[in-house]
């Protein structure tokens, strides 16, 4: 199970790259000191130096950065996945570092929605069940037609991935996250194998689900033209945050020109 | 090495869960050819060797009693190299401690201490009998063996009546008792049957045959005909009582030896074609998914300008490496199991020297075999990827189409958790059909192993329960009154007695013809009881023949049809009979009459040859001794030992088979199950590292992958119990032993072994697999497929 953080809330810790748009809101992802490095003596790659960060609920946060600049390794911590050379990382009252694989699984089921670059979704099942498949090990799940009609999909629900367009493969693979009503979610590279009107449509659903469930997004990708819609750009370089920059306002997603 | 070579090298290792399966299953293959071709051959040159070296006689002829004068004209028979009279005679031993009577026969030797000129002997100690002494004999070496008889030794014998003693001063292997039994026993049973070779002074005038023979063996010139040389044998020895010629391939010790080679070499032929086409099969299967799961590596290959000849090579020396593997491996195992079945069959078969013979094209032939098969097996697999445009193949390929509807209406109530595997088996038919059949075939294997127990019980209860009810069978030294059998039934210890006559006929349909031994039971006889099909007990008929259905379909000939039947005994008359009836039997062939009819057919009394008893067991002991000292009893047969002697034979060589047929089965089963799933796993490890993403348990994502196959092994088990039973009977159907029939029959321990064989080793692949289930990496599956 996951340990709860002794005396540790989210919100005495001293951000560092504290919130900004809603700064009422308390933090439900603290890291302090992350580091991860791979390999050993002079083939070590860091991939995180001592990073610090703080995201708050509710909060759409964009990690931008070139290849290599520690933006998934620390998503796949944040998630979950990976497990960080030393510091910590919690989610919550919970601390994800040092849990075992059981308490990271039921971590990732009960409160994170993903979304993959290249969708992941299963060829033999059907839009409608794919996001089912979720739903059915989800403690409060809407129905899966809600979360499709959510992406602007009701009228594919029973199109199997392989009669479907990128994009709307893309927004089957989101409705599948925020069936659960996920407390986070996580995007990596959602657009990244997509056109730009695509990719606008898969963002917007992305953004209504950030809106409508209020689960707290963060959208990894290389592409700096998303950062208009975050509350906060996150600028990652050599494994550190390099920069952090609110926005006054967040821009929709039909709004972004790349 | 070229990059190629190396990327080979690499694969084989990464892959070496699959690429040891694989050359288990064709080496499964490879060791059953070379086991049942080397033993083939082994026997065969053993065979011909000791046939060729003892100058084994081609044709027999059995006489009551010629002048030696008649040999004469026998040899001027045109057609017969070489004429040899002798005088034989049936002997019973006094073998002190003997728990039943020792039953022989004791053939005689040329007068002048000389080999005989056919059916030498091979002395494998000692030295033949002096030419004047009347009291020393030769003994066989199965008898010799078993009870440790050395030359030196005496040996208290009697003959016709008349106790003698003879001193044994060799010991030898002769062609004609290369196997040995009790006349009608299809088992040797070395302890209690002995084999004598006196000289013949002292055979003749034991048996009151001196300046006569009654046994008269020939070789034939080249081209000559030997059914005219038998006809013309039986015409010249018809005066003196002649019992009928026949041929070598009706001589007793070579026909079972016959049998058991041809047995071998349908075994040698059909089994590992099953095998083969089994691996054949798999390996469409399982190097077909293999090599599918590399598309993109080939489309990468061709992308960069390789053309399509070196990736083809490159895959096919995969396959070859496989097979050389396989082929090593099946080769010592093939000559190791050759060589402990030739151990086996040494009890059996009787020659000087066995020697296991593995000739070097053999391991060639079946590498090549192998490889050709395997190869034959990937060929489709190799030829779609060879087809397939690079740039088709580097994209990932592209989900199946799955029908909206396969699941019809079923498939709105279940999960999208269980529409997976479902979608899986049921939008895939042929591959599911091809892994359903492969894991089927692990079954019948398994039964081919277990199932000689249940054969061999029924065999058991079928003649020994159901139809012979006597517990022993005494053989008269000639046809007595029928009086002989109620004095038997006075002696102590015998409960009830029946009396048998067995007379030599010749039994004749159309062209086809066949010796045997004709039994005369009385009316509603309660020791012997013939049994129909369905094993309901058969009525004598009183009028006509009843035969078995085996030597009825040997014969053609059905119930209503005539047979001709001549007696060769007595006034040998000749007479046409209808089959009256069909009964059922495992051991030798059947051919009944009602007593009465059969003695009135010869014209003779009311007489009987034999007498089956049924015998108090505290008192048997006892009985056989007094049995043994009765002057007109030639052999005693105890259904008990008869069945000891079957287990103990019967037990090694099943016990050996299924041991070998079990561990094939097994490596079917986990060759299928552990490659589909790691096929499976290859194919779809992104897709549960993505649900392991999403919050699936390793369970689960585990429960989600083997699901698929549980259910094709839940189809393929009962589908591989149907094959069983089938393939039982092909392989019964097969064998063409005249000796005993097997019956198909499969007990439901058997079914149940097999299955939990099959389930079990599908069960042990699958836990393997999930192994590699909770190790998936988690990362990659954010990133691009691989």
């Amino acid at each position: 199970m996951l340990r709860r953080m002794p005396n540790t809330t989210a919100t005495d810790a001293a951000p560092q790259a504290g919130g900004s748009g809603n700064t009422d809101a308390p933090a439900v992802f603290v890291a302090r000191g992350l580091c991860k490095s791979y390999g050993s003596g002079d083939a070590t790659v860091h991939a995180l130096r001592d990073l610090d960060l703080d995201i708050l609920q509710g909060e759409f946060v964009v990690l931008l950065g070139p290849s290599g600049s520690g933006k998934s390794t620390l998503l796949n911590i944040l998630g979950g996945l990976d497990a960080p050379t030393s510091g910590r990382a919690a989610w919550r009252d919970h601390e994800l570092t040092g849990a075992d694989e059981a308490a990271l699984t039921a971590y990732r089921r009960d409160h994170v929605g993903f979304v993959f670059q290249f969708y992941n979704l299963i060829p033999s099942l059907t839009a409608r069940e794919n996001v089912e498949l979720v739903a059915e090990i989800a403690r409060d799940p809407m129905r899966p037609e809600e979360a499709l009609a959510l992406v602007g999909l009701s009228h594919r629900l029973d199109h199997f991935p392989g009669q479907l367009s990128g994009g709307e493969q893309q927004r089957v693979a989101v409705a599948r996250a925020i069936v659960k009503r996920p407390d986070a979610l996580l995007c990596d590279e959602p657009t990244g194998a997509l056109d730009v009107e695509t990719g606008k449509l898969v963002l917007s659903a992305i953004a209504r689900a950030n809106r409508d469930v209020g689960a707290t997004t963060v959208v990894i990708t290389h592409n700096a033209a998303i950062a208009g819609m975050a509350d906060r750009v996150l600028r990652m370089g050599g494994g550190r945050i390099v920069a952090i920059e609110p926005n006054a306002r967040r821009l929709a997603p039909e709004e972004l020109v790349w | 090495m070229s990059v190629l070579d190396r990327k080979l090298l690499r694969d084989i290792r990464a892959l070496r869960g699959q690429v040891v399966t694989i050359a288990l299953l064709i080496g499964a293959g490879v060791a059953v050819l070379v086991m049942s071709v080397s033993s083939f051959l082994s026997l065969r040159g053993a065979q011909q060797a000791f046939y060729a070296e003892s100058h084994f006689a081609e044709a027999y002829a059995e006489v009551e009693r010629a002048p030696r004068t008649l040999l004469a004209r026998i040899a001027e028979i045109p057609g017969v190299a070489l004429a040899e009279g002798r005088v034989t005679g049936e002997a019973r031993v006094d073998w002190p401690g003997a728990e039943v009577p020792v039953a022989g026969r004791v053939l005689s030797l040329p007068v002048g201490g000389e080999q005989p000129a056919l059916n030498r002997l091979r002395l494998l100690a000692g030295r033949l009998p002096e030419p004047t002494r009347h009291d020393e004999a030769v003994i066989h070496a199965a008898f010799a063996e078993a009870r440790g008889v050395r030359p030196g030794d005496e040996i208290a014998v009697i003959l016709n009546g008349r106790r003698e003693r003879f001193r044994i001063t060799g010991i030898a292997h002769s062609p004609e008792f290369v196997f040995t039994s009790r006349p009608g026993n299809p088992l040797p049973d070395d302890r209690g049957f002995v084999v004598l070779w006196a000289n013949e002074d002292a055979v003749a005038r034991a048996f009151d045959m001196q300046g006569a023979f009654d046994q008269v063996v020939l070789t034939l010139a080249p081209g000559a005909s030997e059914p005219a040389v038998i006809a013309e044998l039986d015409r010249l020895l018809l005066p003196w009582g002649g019992r009928g010629a026949y041929g070598r391939r009706d001589q007793p010790s070579h026909r079972f030896l016959e049998d058991e080679l041809a047995e071998q070499r349908t075994l040698a032929v059909t089994v590992p074609l099953v095998f083969f086409g089994i691996a054949a099969f798999l390996l469409n299967v399982v190097l077909g998914r293999m090599v599918e799961a590399q598309r993109e590596q080939v489309a990468a290959l061709k992308a960069l300008g390789y053309p399509s000849f070196p990736i083809a090579l490159h895959y096919a020396k995969f396959v070859a490496m496989i097979c050389l593997l396989g082929s090593a491996l099946g080769v010592a195992a093939g000559a190791w199991m050759g060589a402990g079945m030739l151990g086996n069959y040494r009890p059996f078969f009787r020659f000087p020297e066995l020697p296991y013979l593995l000739p070097a094209w053999l391991p060639l032939l079946a590498a090549a075999a192998s490889f050709a098969v395997a190869l034959l097996g990937v060929l489709a697999a190799l030829r779609r990827i060879l087809r397939l445009p690079a740039a088709e193949g580097l994209r990932p390929a592209r989900p199946a189409a799955f029908g909206g509807r396969v699941l019809g209406g079923v498939g709105r109530r279940l999960g999208a958790r269980a529409k997976i595997p479902l979608r899986g088996l049921l939008g895939r038919p042929l591959r599911t059909l091809l892994t359903v059949l492969g894991i089927a075939l692990a079954v019948p294997m398994v039964v081919l192993g277990l199932f000689w127990w249940d054969a061999m019980d029924s065999m058991v209860e079928l003649q020994f329960d159901r139809i012979e009810r006597g517990d022993a069978f005494v053989a008269l030294t000639d046809p007595r009154p029928s009086r002989a059998v109620r004095e038997m039934a006075r002696l102590p210890g015998v409960l009830a007695a029946e009396g048998q006559r067995i007379v030599p006929v010749r039994l004749r349909a159309a062209q086809r013809s066949r010796l045997l031994a004709l039994t005369g039971l009385p009316e509603g006889a309660a020791l012997r009881v013939p049994r129909d099909v369905d094993l309901r007990p058969v009525p004598i008929p009183r009028h006509g023949i009843a035969l078995s259905r085996r030597l009825a379909e040997r014969l053609g000939v059905r119930e209503g049809d005539t047979v001709q039947v001549e007696v060769l005994e007595g006034a040998r008359r000749v007479h046409d009979l209808p089959v009256a009836a069909l009964v059922e039997d495992i051991i030798g062939f059947t051919a009944l009459m009602e007593i009465g009819a059969l003695n009135r057919l010869m014209r003779e009394d009311d007489l009987v040859s034999h007498v089956a008893l049924r015998v108090d067991p505290l008192a048997a002991e006892a009985l056989w001794q007094r049995l043994a000292e009765r002057p007109r009893v030639a052999a005693t047969n105890v259904k008990a030992v008869w069945l000891r002697v079957f287990d103990e034979v019967i037990a090694g060589l099943v016990l050996t088979s299924a041991v070998t047929l079990t561990g094939f089965g097994v490596i079917i089963a986990v060759g299928v199950v552990y490659n589909s799933a790691r096929v499976a796993l290859q194919e779809r490890g992104w897709e549960m590292a993505s649900l392991r993403v999403l919050g699936f348990t390793r369970r689960e994502v585990s429960r989600i992958l083997l699901a698929e196959l549980a259910l094709a092994v839940l189809v393929a088990v009962p589908l591989g119990l149907v094959l069983a039973q089938w393939f039982v009977g092909l392989i019964l159907g097969a064998r063409d032993n005249e000796s005993f029939d097997v019956p198909a029959v499969i007990s439901t321990a058997t079914f149940a072994t097999a299955a939990l064989v099959v389930l079990g080793a599908a069960l042990a692949s699958a836990l393997v697999v999930r192994r590699r289930i909770d190790r998936l990496d988690l990362i990659a599956a954010l990133k691009a497929r691989d």
